[in-house]
């Protein structure tokens, strides 16, 4: 039977992340990885804005930029396409419909969005404080919160503490008239959640997800696959073992506190420490059993909205791909959610867990592929999509931009199949929403927050944990700290 | 809509003894209780509670919840529920348990009947469905909520066996306390549970709602000779609070429906600390409890034996005969002057200086006479919160 001062299971980029720092702090590390690659869900988001400062602080990793996408471009069906152009975090429009006023507003509210988000962002890569811990540190860091927004001044946290329950579309609706450019924004505020333009707190995950990617358009810079392969070297070169194609089935506990893990082969690794890289439920719920967790507890986890709604959808076309309207040299991000309602429509389904007739898009085009997030595709507790119906609205969709397609393979991937594969209960690209009441110290849940858990020694570092979705790596790092300083 | 069909307007629902229930209150004084209607008291309340602490009393208790719990996992579905460890328990047996939540802070109590390692069923005073349903994550157990299915009494008083004996129950005499089985009686089959709320010898029945009618006629058969009488939940009020019994909402709130987070008490402040086992391997509510142990408790829920012989009924407790150097100690929960024990007992909450037996303390009790309130500075022991317990509960052969 082996022994480890870790075990993490799950190589998705937060357990690698982890690994890799506890390996450094000289911790006999395991990490146990379901399928024959590590990197998880992250191959599923093929690029990135940019990697996270503090990974490439504490693990010495940088990536240089390879595909720079720097255009914008907002599809509307009667081919006047926005174009606009990110120069290093600054914008411009190249094309547009939309009146000068109407531009001047677009950009100063992405602005003031941008000033918020700093401000949000200056928290959260810290491990969120405990609120009635009595501790000075939490205590401090409420107060450093709390410090950050006075900072704004007046006007600007009034401002913030105004929106940050708000739906985008009241926000939006107030200062700009143009139906394609708030289209634009309320895509960024809703791709990825249960909300629609419509829904409370859809500004809050704007501003969440414009700190985590650095971007409010999270232009995608860095190839995942990269990433994923500097991370596994940084493991490989400090020892690390990993052990893939191999499934955890149980962790082992006694008297509330962790033994180890044993894998569905039956052999077990014995450690005092896991850390789970697996999302909240399925820790809980699957890997450790219910049996042994308190009735409210198992409330909490049963109650936490995890149902993803995104699919992804692949198209490979015999000829390269011409968008109508857009210039070769412009192409980059496409979105197709020309108006506010026209999104809200497509959330309605969602509500019922039926797929949008009229779905939202957002391409990306490399010579003759195509890789689209489509949503809102739910995911089904008990049923299975009917893929080829959700395909053939997708290119009845595309087919107003590209003349003549001539498709000769098409994949779609939807939040039922992630689950499958990654093992993330509900298909979910974050892991769980991110909705004001399952951020910061009550992520993923009260009892659960900080990385810990109520079990000795077993930790959870997955975007389940603060702050979320997005390959950060914060989340590894983060929970690789607090198991240090729980150990000491 | 039908203003019947308004949750609100609906009427209170019947029990399937209603027919005999309605008949017999005179007084029309009803008593609601988990949607259903039944009787506070008949003609008086005097006169039900003295049937039930020399004959024997008959109260409808069909209200209650019942839960069916029917699987493989139903033991451990059960040992994860509750505090105390039923590994060991038979069928016909009957444990008596409490559960808490996280906090350690108690939910309800109950009475748990075993049939067999695969089958139980649960009786408690409030609704707790959803709970169960919660604990039950990950067990190959089913719950059923069969609370309208069952129609039930209970049989409580000294000659309570010997009437059953005159319906030729057979060997009801050797049921032993905290268990049940199954009788007969007058061609009805029942269940019968040798089990209640009085502290005296006494039973619960259940049966078919539709032979309830029959079963309640039955149990009234003698009184040309032993005055058996009806008995509402203002006698059962009595009886309880001189066997010490505690209910949840009325001495304690329940972890559930506690507003509040410091109105939630634990097992230890509530004296049923004997009802936790912290050797067993879980259940809800451990760890929290483990803490408990450790810090003490800060109030606990004592007897009172109070001086005079007015009911301090809602009386602030306080530490000192002097009531302008008086400390404010606590509260009483529920009082009452008691006929059988001749004295004037109380149940409440008193600090942690306060709780050992033989401690002092003092009540201002406010006791209306007349549109105006007399107010009394009374002397208070702290005592055994079962002031009532005839050895007559515990006998066996039961007393005939």
């Amino acid at each position: 039977m082996k022994k480890f001062d870790i075990i993490i299971i799950g190589g998705g980029h937060n357990g690698l992340v982890a690994a890799s720092y506890l390996s450094k702090k000289n911790k006999k590390v395991l990490v146990i990885e379901k399928n024959e690659n590590v990197g998880g869900l992250a191959e599923y988001a093929d690029n990135i804005n940019c990697i996270s400062p503090i990974i490439t602080k504490e693990l010495s990793i940088n990536a240089t930029n390879t595909n720079n996408t720097n255009h914008i471009i907002s599809l509307e069906d009667h081919q006047n396409h926005t174009v606009l152009e990110d120069n290093n975090g600054k914008l411009s429009f190249i094309k547009t419909n939309a009146d000068e006023h109407d531009q001047k507003n677009f950009l100063s509210i992405i602005n003031n969005y941008k000033i918020f988000s700093k401000t949000l962002g200056s928290f959260m890569f810290k491990k969120p404080p405990r609120v009635k811990s009595g501790n000075k540190a939490d205590i401090l860091q409420l107060i450093s919160m709390g410090w950050k927004v006075r900072k704004l001044g007046k006007k600007n946290m009034r401002e913030l503490l105004r929106v940050i329950g708000l739906n985008i579309a009241d926000d939006l609706e107030d200062n700009l008239s143009n139906d394609n450019l708030m289209g634009l924004l309320s895509h960024e505020a809703v791709l990825g959640t249960n909300l629609g333009p419509r829904s409370p707190g859809s500004i809050l995950t704007l501003l969440y997800k414009q700190a985590i990617n650095n971007n409010v358009f999270n232009l995608k810079n860095i190839e995942v696959g990269n990433y994923i392969n500097l991370l596994e070297e940084s493991c490989n070169k400090n020892s690390v073992e990993i052990i893939k194609s191999t499934e955890v089935k149980k962790i082992l506990t006694q008297n509330n506190s962790v033994t180890g893990v044993q894998l569905n082969n039956g052999e077990i690794f014995e450690s005092t420490c896991v850390i789970s890289n697996t999302d909240p439920k399925t820790t809980y719920l699957n890997l450790l059993g219910a049996e042994i967790l308190d009735t409210d507890f198992i409330r909490r986890t049963k109650n936490y909205r995890n149902k993803g709604n995104v699919a992804k959808l692949e198209l490979v076309f015999e000829n390269d791909i011409n968008i109508n309207g857009v210039d070769n040299n412009m192409y980059g991000k496409f979105i197709y959610a020309p108006n506010i309602q026209y999104i809200e429509h497509a959330f309605n389904a969602n509500k019922y867990n039926k797929y949008s007739e009229n779905p939202c898009l957002e391409f990306y085009v490399n010579k003759n592929i195509l890789s689209a997030n489509v949503y809102y595709v739910p995911h089904l507790a008990n049923s299975n999509h009917q893929e080829n119906e959700i395909i053939k609205k997708c290119i009845s969709i595309l087919s107003k931009f590209i003349p003549d397609m001539k498709i000769s393979k098409e994949k779609l991937i939807t939040p039922n199949a992630i689950e499958a594969k990654y093992n993330v209960a509900g298909g979910h690209w974050h892991h769980g929403d991110l909705e004001i009441d399952q951020l910061l110290m009550m992520r993923p849940f009260y009892g659960s927050a900080q990385y810990s858990t109520p079990i000795n020694g077993l930790y959870l570092c997955s975007a389940g944990t603060h702050p979320g979705g997005g390959l950060t790596g914060i989340n590894g790092i983060n929970a690789a700290k607090k198991v240090i300083g729980d150990l000491k | 809509m039908n203003s019947s069909e308004i949750s609100y307007k609906k009427p209170l629902l019947e029990t399937p003894f209603h027919k005999r229930t309605s008949e017999n209150c005179y007084s029309n004084n009803w008593y609601r209780w988990a949607g259903y209607k039944v009787v506070n008291e008949y003609s008086s309340t005097e006169l039900e509670y003295t049937a039930v602490r020399n004959t024997a009393g008959v109260f409808d208790i069909t209200p209650m919840h019942k839960y069916e719990i029917k699987g493989e996992d139903a033991k451990q579905f059960i040992n994860k529920l509750i505090t105390k460890d039923i590994s060991n328990i038979q069928s016909n047996q009957i444990a008596y348990g409490i559960w808490c939540n996280e906090d350690g802070m108690v939910i309800d109590d109950g009475t748990i009947f075993c049939f067999n390692e695969n089958h139980f069923r649960i009786f408690c005073a409030e609704r707790n469905l959803n709970w169960f349903s919660d604990t039950a994550t990950g067990f190959k157990v089913t719950i059923e909520d069969i609370s309208t299915s069952i129609a039930a009494l209970a049989f409580q008083g000294p000659l309570s066996c010997k009437i059953l004996n005159l319906l030729k129950v057979n060997n009801i005499e050797n049921l032993k306390p905290f268990h049940f089985d199954n009788y007969n009686i007058e061609n009805h089959n029942v269940t019968i549970s040798r089990t209640g709320f009085s502290g005296d010898l006494g039973y619960e029945i259940w049966c078919d709602p539709s032979q309830a009618i029959d079963v309640w006629d039955s149990l009234f058969k003698f009184n040309r000779d032993y005055k058996v009488l009806a008995a509402g939940m203002s006698a059962l009020e009595m009886v309880r609070i001189e066997a010490g019994f505690i209910q949840p909402n009325v001495d304690f709130m329940s972890a559930e429906q506690a507003l509040r987070p410091n109105r939630m008490r634990n097992p230890y402040e509530l004296g049923l600390g004997w009802l936790v086992n912290l050797e067993k391997k879980y259940f809800t509510g451990k760890q929290a409890l483990i803490r408990h142990k450790e810090n003490g408790i800060e109030k606990k829920l004592v007897g009172l034996d109070v001086e005079g012989d007015k009911p301090a009924v809602g009386s602030v407790l306080y530490d000192n005969s002097k009531k302008n150097k008086a400390k404010e100690i606590g509260i009483v929960t529920a009082a009452m002057w008691s006929p059988v024990l001749k004295s004037n007992i109380a149940i409440g909450f008193v600090n942690k200086e306060h709780y050992k037996l033989g401690s002092n303390v003092y009540a201002e009790i406010y006791h209306p006479e007349e549109l105006d309130y007399r107010k009394i500075w009374a002397e208070c022991k702290v005592v055994k919160r079962q002031f009532f317990n005839n050895p007559r509960r515990n006998a066996v052969p039961a007393f005939k």
